[in-house]
């Protein structure tokens, strides 16, 4: 097995094939790292209903196997769960394993202990859209929701009653619901920055639905698949030339997506910049939830956006964000998280985005990508 | 590496929104988001994303010693006679206070909630000052009317105002300071507020009711909401103030300012706090710490280290609010469910009245009897009636001095906790007319003395001095002062 390599894989275990996502290879494969000993934790998200699960730190295959499945109306980013100096693995969408590499960047993080096992994503949805969505868009009361999935541009739901109920995702959108905004311009789908690379897209003819697509990236990418191919957990076969093409097809389809919606969410600022930015911060309430979740942060409880600021200042525009906004130009990765705790919905992961975008499309830069610092840390001050 | 997980209910105000608490193995804990709770969609403000730092446990003393737990509980079971006097004004579970309800009456006493306003005011009217309306109900306003500051006080109220904004609605503020949401910001004197404010019955009253609130103001808002048909919602400093109310109706509660004065005179020897901190609670600390000193029993059975647990006599320590299993009753009427199975609490109490351990299922089955509802659902508020009522006099209390400080409340005011709160608000004029200078803190100087603040020039009504936080020289939540430099 070499980087680089593609496989489509499935579980051994029935139970973990029939419960878990595209024939359940990823949590067979986190399972065997624990019972393996390759790792000592995997974190995982415990569902608690259908449209909540909580992050758990967990060392009993028994909890990775139960978190078996897809929820995309838990958006929540796994990377703050991380313990330095703890073998882990997680499985990592996209923003998950972006945060992971930029928190190992900044020493929170032992990328060499930590297995990241990336899982395509091309968004999730806040539960609370989500509900509201099923309500109005739909006409099914949550409470009958069994289950659900992305195909083919629609988003589905199964109800209790085994029937499924299918609306286009670009309908949902139009009418604001459907995945969160950040998530709709988010260009990463396939996480190639993953020690390996899972999800469904390039799985066809009889293992279509059955099977996960593999891609290697890293040599803990190859040591965590073959331990659970090794711990007999996990099947393998490698992937035809024509499912690689498929994937690659979808994940263009998928960029080229995010491309509108990025012009669409992300449009120049008409008018006063000063006025925009002051309206939306006016109703900021000094919470620190924004930065308390955010998973590209470090700083700690003594940072520079904390120590500049202060409730008793008179600011008409709280120097807590302008400090943040440049701080993690060359870090924000989109996430979505700052927007979905803001307790007075400022649309705080858009504005990230608009400081963030153009520096790191002018320096080339892509915060998550691999273990690359930003370029203007090298950048040396010359005296004229 | 193990933690244990609690789906809870922040305990800083009566809107109890849902999140997680993380405990670890050495018992120190995080706060998680939990974004499917129907209150909040998992947001929170300042005070529950600030709970891990400021939520500090209470320790079982009997006498300043610390003890078992087991032995502080035969001490309190030994001090509290006929004629003690019981306190709970919702800090905690309706299991722990119907609990202490059980134990009160059988010293044939009742649980006072504190807030005075409930006996004052006629029977009929307490159905609508103790369950509000349902969150989402505000957001369909047509006309909203703030008498309180929602930044401020209740911060998860400010996303469903601004909810309802952008539905149409028009959004006015009479108080303190200027509400920046608001479209206008008045001061009207209460007896105009039917002429000046014009609300119908899509029209929105949100106010507040704590135990210093005047009860005269709570009827002209009450003869308000009557008079215009529209909603009313007394919003509670306490988590689970609402539920405690509910649990003790019809019966007669004293104020906080009744059982400190009933403590000075000599007819009260021995008092009971259930969660309640009146050093916290009431505004004027060197007062209420005087009274509490004449006490012959002053009995705490509370989760949380805090001013009064360090003058108490015996203090029962029990499992932190999101260990309980139990209910809370949010401002809607909503009960929520903790996921915590902890009965230290119910069974101190039970074990005080010589009951078997054991009583959590049978006062939880009240609980339910009391809310009318088969179980908790944390999706469904349960039908509360609201019967109608009578207009009744009210002549509200005079605030007029020349300068006052005012107590603008909040979580962290309440809880007794200085965060970022640590400074007083003042408008330009006042800054300028006591040649005040940014960076020197202002003096402050009532009759009870003095204190050296930071200030801040906000958009404060003339002549008040707004403060978040209990300073040592006041004797109320308005106290008449002077400022200087």
């Amino acid at each position: 097995m070499d980087i680089g390599d593609c496989y489509v894989g499935w579980a051994t275990d029935e139970d973990i094939r029939t419960r878990g996502a595209s024939g359940g290879l990823v949590t067979a494969m986190l399972a065997a790292a624990l019972e393996k000993g390759l790792v000592e934790a995997v974190v995982v998200l415990k569902k608690i209903g259908e449209f909540e699960a909580v992050p758990i730190v967990t060392s009993d295959p028994e909890e990775v196997k139960a978190a078996a499945g897809s929820m995309h109306s838990v958006p929540i980013v796994l990377s703050r769960y991380l313990e330095y100096g703890t073998k882990v693995a997680l499985p990592a969408k996209p923003c998950d394993a972006r945060s992971t590499i930029e928190q190992a960047k900044r020493g929170q993080v032992d990328i060499d202990t930590t297995y990241i096992v990336g899982l395509n994503c091309g968004g999730t949805m806040h539960p609370a859209v989500t509900r509201e969505m099923l309500d109005v868009m739909y006409k099914l009361d949550p409470e009958d929701i069994e289950g659900e999935e992305i195909d083919k541009g629609k988003l589905i739901f199964e109800t209790k009653d085994g029937k499924e109920h299918a609306i286009k995702i670009d309908e949902l959108e139009e009418e604001g619901y459907g995945r969160r905004e950040s998530c709709q311009y988010c260009a990463v789908n396939i996480p190639t920055m993953a020690d390996i690379a899972c999800g469904n897209w390039g799985v066809i003819g009889d293992l279509a639905g059955k099977g996960t697509f593999v891609e290697i990236n890293t040599e803990k990418g190859i040591a965590i698949l073959e331990n659970a191919i090794d711990a007999g957990a996990v099947e393998i076969t490698p992937a035809d030339d024509k499912g690689k093409a498929i994937r690659a097809k979808v994940d263009g389809a998928m960029m080229n997506v995010a491309a509108a919606a990025n012009e669409k969410h992300l449009s120049p600022i008409e008018g006063s910049h000063l006025d925009y930015y002051m309206n939306a911060l006016k109703d900021c309430i000094n919470c620190g939830a924004c930065k308390t979740v955010c998973p590209v942060c470090a700083c700690g409880e003594t940072a520079k956006c904390t120590e500049f600021s202060s409730a008793s200042d008179t600011y008409k525009m709280s120097l807590f964000h302008l400090v943040r906004f440049v701080h993690l130009m060359d870090s924000c990765i989109g996430c979505g998280q700052c927007t979905d705790v803001c307790p007075v919905d400022i649309p705080l992961t858009h504005i990230y985005q608009r400081f963030a975008v153009p520096m790191q499309e002018e320096f080339e830069y892509k915060p998550g990508m691999d273990m690359t610092t930003p370029p203007f840390f090298g950048v040396d001050l010359i005296e004229d | 590496m193990n933690e244990n997980i609690f789906t809870t209910v922040c305990p800083g105000c009566s809107i109890a929104c849902g999140m997680y608490v993380r405990e670890k193995d050495d018992g120190a804990i995080d706060i998680d988001w939990r974004k499917d709770a129907v209150v909040n969609a998992g947001k929170l403000c300042r005070f529950g994303v600030r709970l891990s730092a400021n939520l500090k446990n209470a320790t079982s003393r009997v006498d300043g010693n610390e003890v078992e737990f087991s032995d502080a509980v035969t001490a309190a079971g030994k001090a509290i006679g006929d004629g003690a006097t019981f306190v709970s004004v919702g800090n905690t579970t309706c299991a722990e206070h119907l609990a202490l309800m059980k134990l009160a009456e059988s010293k044939g006493a009742v649980v006072n909630t504190g807030m005075g306003a409930f006996s004052t005011i006629p029977s009929e009217c307490h159905p609508t000052m103790g369950v509000g309306i349902p969150l989402d109900a505000i957001e369909d306003a047509k006309k909203i009317v703030l008498f309180i500051d929602p930044y401020e006080q209740y911060p998860l109220l400010v996303r469903r105002i601004l909810a309802a904004k952008k539905n149409g609605a028009t959004v006015t503020a009479v108080g303190w300071k200027a509400v920046s949401l608001a479209d206008e910001n008045k001061t009207i004197d209460p007896a105009n507020y039917e002429s000046e404010l014009a609300l119908d019955s899509d029209s929105v009253i949100i106010a507040e009711l704590n135990p210093s609130t005047d009860p005269e103001r709570v009827m002209v808002l009450l003869n308000l909401a009557k008079a215009s048909g529209a909603a009313i919602m007394f919003m509670k400093p306490f988590v689970n103030a609402v539920g405690c109310d509910l649990a003790s109706k019809k019966t007669e509660q004293k104020s906080l300012d009744q059982i400190i004065a009933e403590i000075n005179d000599g007819s009260i020897k021995t008092l009971v706090c259930l969660d309640s901190d009146l050093i916290e609670i009431m505004p004027d600390e060197t007062a209420v710490r005087g009274a509490l000193g004449k006490l012959d029993n002053l009995i705490v059975i509370t989760s949380r280290a805090s001013a009064i647990t360090d003058v108490a006599k015996i203090v029962v320590a029990t499992e932190p609010l999101y260990k309980k299993a139990g209910t809370v009753v949010n401002a809607e009427g909503r009960a929520l469910q903790n996921s915590g199975e902890g009965t230290d609490g119910v069974d101190a109490i039970g074990t005080m009245m010589g009951q078997p351990v054991g009583m959590y299922d049978e006062i939880h089955a009240a609980l339910l009897a009391t809310l009318g509802i088969d179980a908790v659902d944390e999706r469904v508020v349960p039908a509360y009636e609201k019967p109608d009522y009578a207009a009744m006099d009210a002549n509200p209390t005079a605030e007029a001095v020349e300068t006052a400080l005012v107590y603008a409340g909040g979580p962290f005011f309440w809880n007794g906790i200085v965060d970022d709160n640590d400074f007083v608000e003042m408008n330009l004029d006042m800054v300028t007319a006591n040649s005040l200078l940014k960076g020197i803190p202002a003096k402050i100087t009532s009759d009870a003395g003095e204190a050296a603040v930071k200030f801040k020039v906000s958009d404060v009504a003339p002549g008040v001095v707004l403060s978040n936080v209990k300073l040592p020289m006041t004797t109320g939540m308005v106290t008449s002062v002077t400022v200087s430099r």
